[in-house]
C-alpha cells in the first residue's frame, strides 16, 4: 500500500538480490548482435511463459482485495456468533440490505476519492460537496417548481432540472478544484481544505436564502422518497458507476496515465501526458460522485441540513479507498479494492453496533480509526523485508499504557449496558472489594500483559 | 603487517540468490582499496555490511585483528568506519555545521546548541579539506561536489581513520573530481585507509594501490594497480573481453531531421540572465550527436527545449525536417516525431510502481488501443517487441520494472521512446548509473539505430563516452556554443578547452 516509502532501499535491495548466477550471463553483446542479425532470442521467449501462471495465483493471494475479502468472511463469522441476537444468522436478508445500502451511499462518493488518491492528488471536501448537492437539488426544486414544492408534488421537471443542476454543480466544483491546483498551483490538499469548510458555508447561506431564513430544506415527498428507499435503486446506479469507473481506470488509456500521473507527475509529464486535464477529470469525477450521493441523501431525508449533513464523510470515503489498497502517495489502488475496502468498513461499523448493542454511531470513528490503522499496518509489513519492533523501543514502550488504557476504556464504553458487566463473577475472592468496573480493568491489564510480552520478544530478537 | 579491514567467508543471500558468496579479502592500514565491478556483483551489498546497513550476514568481519559486529551505522562510526553513498545523506533545509554535528551537536551546560562552538568546528575542518565553503551556509545552497565534501568533513569529524566511498565522482564535474582527488590525496597523508567503489577505470588506476573485482557476488582477483591494465580489469569484472569498438567513419551526406536557430533560454532572477543564448545546431538523419559540457553548461536545457519540456518558452526556431514547429508540452513534440530520454532516471523517467510492460507502452497507447480502450494483447506484443530488440533482461513484460538493474531499466525507457516512432531521439545522459556492460549495448544500440536512420542527439558527464558515440561533438560552455569537433578532430583536451572557455 504504502510500500513506495524507501524506494531507493528497494531498488536497491532488489537490484542486488537478482545478481546471481542464473540471471545475469545470458543476454550478452552476442545476443545484442543476434538480434541484429535478424535471429529469435529464444530464452526470452521461455521466461516469459513460464512465469505466467503459477505467479498469478500467488499475485492473487497476496493482493489486498483477497486479503480483505478474508478478513470479511472472519468479521461476519466472528459477528454470527458473537452477536447476542445473531441477527445475521436469523435475518439475513434484512441485515445484507442495510450492510449494502451504507456500503453504497459510501462506495458512490469512494470511487470518486480513489480515483482521485490513485492519481496523485486528495479530496477532502467530498462531505461539503454532498451537502451542497442536496441543497442545490432542494433549492432548483423551489425555484423550478415553488407550487408544486409546497404541496409536496413536484412536477417531473423539476426533478430532472434539479437532477441536472446538482451534477453539473459537482462538475464546477472539480474544475474549480483542478483549476486551484493546476493554473493557480496550490497543493491539492490545501485546495479541496478551502472547498471543504467553504461549500458547507456557501449551502447554509444558499438554504437561508431559498428558505427565507430556515437552516434546512424540507420536502416531504413520497413518491420521490419511495425510488430511493428501495436499496436496488441506488444499488444498481453505484454498480453501473463503479462498472464504469473500474473499467477507465483499468482497461483505458485515460485509466493508465491516472496512474501514472500518481506514480510519477514528472515522468508522465515528459512522456507526452497531459497531466493538467487528467487532474481536472479526477477531480470533477470526484466531486460529481459526491453531488449524486447528495441527491440521493435529499431523496432519502426528504430535506437537505447542510449544516449537518454529511459532515466528515470525505474521511470516511479516503479510509475506505486505503483499506481498499490505494496508496496516498498516488499510483497505487483498484476501484475493486475501494468497493471492497467500503464493503468491508461499513460491516465491520454494523458488526460492532450489532455486537455492543448501543445502536451507536458514536463509535464509528473509533473503528475506522482502528481499521485504517491496522489495514496499513498490516499491507505495510507484508512488503517489508525486515520486521520493524513494534513495543520494544522507547517510543513502544511508552505506548503500551497508551494503549491498555485506550483497550480498557474502550471496553467499558462498549459494554457497559451489558448485563454481565456489572455482575461480580464467581471466582472473585470473598474478601476482596467489588467494583463495577472490574472487568474493563482486567482487560486493559491483560492487554497490557500481551503488549509487554511482545515488546519483550522483540527485544530478544534483536 | 596486520590488515585494518579482514574480509572473511563473507556472504549473503537476499531470497534465493546469492548477493554475496563467499568473499574475502584483506585491506591494509593506510592503503586505497579500489572494489570494481558491474552493477549487482554485490559491491553495494559489501558495503552495506561494512558500514553496519546490513546486520545478518554469512562469514566474519575483522576489525583490526578484532571480529566486530555492527548492529548499526552508528556502531561502525564508533569504530572508525564512516561511509560516503552515491547518494549523500545530507539535510538539505539545514546548514553545513549542522549536518556535520547532526546527532552530535555541541551543546552548552543548560543543553542549549552551542552554535558557535559547531561553526568554528566546521570551518576547520573544511578547511583541511582545502575549500571555502560557509559552515552557516544551507547544504541545498552548494553544489553537489560541495556537498560532499561536507560528508567528507562528517567523516573526519568523526575521526574515522576508514573511509568508504562510493562512487564519488558519478555527479561530479571535471573540476571537482580534481578537487576530490587533491582531498583524497589529503586524507592519505593523515593515514587515512579508503576503500573506493567505482565503475570508472582511469580513477582507479589513477588513485589505488591495490583493486579488487567482484563479479556476480563472487571474490575474483585483488591486484596490486602497477601489476595491471584497465583491460585485464575490464576482462576480469565482465568475464570476457570487451570487444574494441569499430568507429563507424563514413561521413553520411543526409538530409537535415532537425535544426535549431538562435535557440535563447531566459533564465530571470541569475546573474548570467540566460540558460542557453544562440544556439544554433543541425542533426542529420543517420547522425549521432554528442553535447559536451560542464553541469550547469544547459546540456539538458537544451535537451528539453528541443523536446517542449522547458519551463519558460524557449525563444529562436526550431525546425523538425525543415517545418518551423513550437512546442509547449511533450506531447507536441512526440507527435512532431522528438523522443526524449530524461537524465534522472529515477526521478523523471521511471514509474516505480508498474510493469515492464506499462512503463513500455505508456507513451504509446494510442497506438494499441481503440476509441480509448487499451487492447491487452496489442499492448504486450508491442512491449515484448521492444523487450527483443532492446534484448532487455527481465522476467517478461509483467515484471515489475524495479526488479531490474539499472541499465535494463534505461532500455526499457528506450524503448518506450522508439514506441513513438520517433525521427530525432534525444539521450541525456543514458548511461548514468549503469554498469560496464550494459554501457557497452547501450553503445551498441545507438549505433543500430542511426545506421537505420534515426538521429540522435546524446549528452554525456563522460567525455571518453562521447567521443566513443558520437559522430560530432558540440561544446557548451555557459549556454553558448564555444566548440564543434568532427570525430576526427575531437579529443578530451580540445573539448574541455571549449568547455570552460570564459563567456565575456
Amino acid at each position: 500500500m504504502v510500500e513506495r516509502v524507501q524506494p531507493d532501499e528497494f531498488v536497491s535491495s532488489v537490484q542486488d538480490g537478482r545478481s546471481g548466477p542464473s540471471t545475469r550471463s545470458w543476454t550478452r553483446l552476442s545476443d545484442l548482435t543476434s538480434v541484429a542479425r535478424g535471429l529469435p532470442l529464444k530464452k526470452i521467449d521461455n521466461r516469459c511463459m513460464n512465469s505466467s501462471s503459477p505467479s498469478f495465483i500467488r499475485k492473487l493471494l497476496s493482493s489486498v482485495e483477497f486479503k480483505l475479502i478474508l478478513a470479511w468472511l472472519a468479521v461476519v463469522v466472528a459477528t454470527i456468533l458473537l452477536d447476542s441476537g445473531h441477527t445475521y444468522w436469523n435475518k439475513p436478508g434484512a441485515a445484507a440490505e442495510l450492510i449494502i445500502r451504507q456500503t453504497v451511499l459510501l462506495g458512490l462518493f469512494a470511487l470518486g476519492s480513489a480515483v482521485i488518491i490513485i492519481s496523485g492528488g486528495i479530496d477532502l471536501s467530498s462531505g461539503s460537496m454532498i451537502a451542497m448537492s442536496a441543497t442545490v437539488f432542494g433549492a432548483l426544486l423551489i425555484v423550478v417548481d415553488p407550487v408544486g414544492f409546497k404541496a409536496g408534488h413536484v412536477s417531473a421537471i423539476a426533478i430532472i432540472v434539479a437532477t441536472l443542476g446538482s451534477i453539473l454543480s459537482g462538475a464546477m466544483v472539480g474544475t474549480l478544484h483542478a483549476w486551484l491546483i493546476t493554473c493557480v498551483g496550490l497543493p491539492p490538499f490545501i485546495a479541496t481544505l478551502a472547498t471543504l469548510v467553504g461549500l458547507r458555508s456557501f449551502s447554509r447561506g444558499l438554504t437561508q436564502a431559498v428558505m427565507e431564513g430556515k437552516s434546512q430544506i424540507d420536502f416531504p415527498d413520497a413518491g420521490l422518497r419511495n425510488i430511493i428507499k428501495d436499496v436496488n435503486y441506488v444499488s444498481i446506479v453505484f454498480v453501473v458507476l463503479a462498472l464504469a469507473t473500474w473499467f477507465l481506470m483499468s482497461r483505458t488509456v485515460t485509466g493508465r496515465h491516472l496512474h501514472a500521473m500518481g506514480g510519477n507527475e514528472q515522468a508522465a509529464k515528459l512522456s507526452g501526458i497531459r497531466t493538467e486535464r487528467l487532474k481536472w477529470l479526477a477531480y470533477v469525477i470526484g466531486s460529481v460522485t459526491a453531488s449524486i450521493v447528495g441527491i440521493v441523501y435529499f431523496a432519502d431525508t426528504s430535506s437537505a441540513k447542510p449544516d449537518t449533513l454529511a459532515r466528515g464523510y470525505e474521511l470516511n470515503a479516503i479510509a475506505a479507498s486505503v483499506i481498499g489498497g490505494c496508496s496516498l502517495q498516488g499510483g497505487v489502488g483498484t476501484i475493486f479494492g475501494t468497493v471492497l475496502g467500503c464493503l468491508f468498513l461499513r460491516t465491520i461499523i454494523d458488526a460492532v453496533n450489532k455486537i455492543v448493542g448501543t445502536g451507536a454511531d458514536v463509535y464509528e470513528g473509533m473503528i475506522v480509526g482502528i481499521v485504517v490503522v491496522l489495514a496499513v499496518t498490516f499491507s505495510q509489513r507484508g512488503a517489508r523485508t525486515e520486521r520493524r519492533p513494534f513495543f520494544g523501543t522507547l517510543i513502544g514502550w511508552a505506548a503500551i499504557p497508551v494503549l491498555s488504557l485506550l483497550a480498557g476504556l474502550s471496553f467499558m464504553l462498549f459494554f457497559r449496558e451489558k448485563e454481565w458487566f456489572f455482575i461480580r463473577p464467581t471466582m472473585w475472592p470473598q474478601f476482596l472489594p467489588w467494583f463495577r468496573g472490574i472487568y474493563a480493568v482486567v482487560f486493559g491489564i491483560i492487554v497490557a500483559g500481551l503488549l509487554f510480552v511482545r515488546g519483550l520478544i522483540e527485544v530478544k530478537q534483536k | 603487517m596486520q590488515p585494518i579491514i579482514s574480509i572473511r567467508n563473507v556472504g549473503k543471500q537476499f531470497g534465493a540468490v546469492h548477493a554475496l558468496d563467499n568473499v574475502s579479502f584483506d585491506v591494509a592500514s593506510g592503503e586505497l582499496h579500489a572494489v570494481m565491478g558491474e552493477n549487482g556483483a554485490g559491491k553495494s551489498t559489501l558495503m552495506k555490511i561494512l558500514s553496519g546497513v546490513i546486520r545478518d550476514f554469512e562469514g566474519e568481519l575483522r576489525l583490526r585483528g578484532e571480529p566486530v559486529q555492527f548492529s548499526s551505522t552508528r556502531d561502525a562510526e564508533h569504530a572508525g568506519m564512516s561511509i560516503i553513498h552515491q547518494e549523500l545523506n545530507l539535510v538539505e533545509q539545514l546548514s553545513v555545521a549542522a549536518n556535520i554535528f547532526l546527532g552530535r551537536e555541541s551543546r552548552s551546560w543548560l543543553g542549549i546548541l552551542s552554535q558557535r562552538k559547531m561553526d568554528d568546528r566546521a570551518a576547520a575542518l573544511l578547511a583541511e579539506l582545502d575549500t571555502n565553503i560557509s559552515p552557516r551556509a544551507l547544504v541545498s545552497t552548494l553544489r553537489v561536489g560541495d556537498q560532499q565534501l561536507v560528508e567528507i568533513a562528517k567523516a573526519l569529524s568523526l575521526q574515522s581513520d576508514i573511509l568508504i566511498m562510493d562512487e564519488p565522482t558519478s555527479a561530479l564535474t571535471e573540476s571537482e573530481v580534481t578537487r576530490l582527488y587533491r582531498v583524497i590525496d589529503k586524507l592519505r597523508t593523515r593515514g587515512v585507509t579508503i576503500l573506493y567503489i567505482s565503475h570508472k577505470m582511469n580513477e582507479v588506476f589513477r588513485l589505488a594501490d591495490r583493486i579488487t573485482v567482484l563479479r556476480d557476488g563472487k571474490f575474483v582477483q585483488t591486484v596490486n594497480r602497477t601489476d595491471t591494465t584497465p583491460r585485464a580489469i575490464a576482462h576480469m569484472m565482465v568475464g570476457r573481453d570487451l570487444e574494441p569498438r569499430n568507429k563507424h567513419t563514413t561521413e553520411r551526406a543526409a538530409s537535415v531531421v532537425l535544426e535549431t536557430r538562435h535557440l535563447s533560454l531566459p533564465w530571470p532572477g541569475h546573474s548570467r540572465g540566460w540558460r542557453l543564448k544562440d544556439v544554433s545546431l543541425k542533426l542529420h538523419r543517420g547522425e549521432i550527436l554528442g553535447v559536451a559540457g560542464l553541469m550547469g553548461a544547459g546540456r539538458t536545457e537544451l535537451l528539453e527545449c528541443i523536446f517542449g519540456a522547458s519551463d519558460l518558452p524557449p525563444q529562436g526556431e526550431i525546425l523538425i525536417e525543415g517545418k518551423l514547429r513550437r512546442f509547449s508540452h511533450p506531447a507536441q513534440a512526440m507527435q512532431s516525431g522528438v523522443a526524449m530520454v530524461t537524465e534522472d532516471r529515477k526521478r523523471l523517467g521511471l514509474f516505480a510502481h508498474m510493469t515492464v510492460r506499462e512503463n513500455i507502452t505508456v507513451c504509446a497507447l494510442s497506438d494499441v488501443s481503440s476509441v480509448g480502450v487499451i487492447g491487452h494483447g496489442r499492448e504486450t506484443s508491442a512491449a515484448m517487441s521492444q523487450i527483443k530488440s532492446m534484448s532487455v533482461k527481465t522476467d517478461g513484460p509483467e515484471a515489475m520494472i524495479t526488479t531490474l538493474s539499472g541499465g535494463n531499466q534505461q532500455k526499457c525507457i528506450i524503448g518506450r521512446c522508439m514506441l513513438t516512432n520517433p525521427k530525432v531521439l534525444l539521450l541525456d545522459d543514458p548511461t548514468r548509473g549503469v554498469d560496464i556492460g550494459a554501457k557497452a549495448e547501450l553503445y551498441l544500440l545507438m549505433e543500430q539505430l542511426a545506421s537505420a536512420g534515426m538521429a540522435i542527439v546524446v549528452t554525456s558527464s563522460e567525455l571518453p563516452e562521447l567521443l566513443t558515440v558520437s559522430d560530432r561533438i558540440l561544446v557548451l560552455s555557459e549556454g553558448v556554443l564555444t566548440g564543434e569537433f568532427s570525430r576526427s578532430e575531437a579529443t578530451e583536451q580540445g573539448i574541455m578547452e571549449a568547455a570552460t572557455r570564459a563567456q565575456v
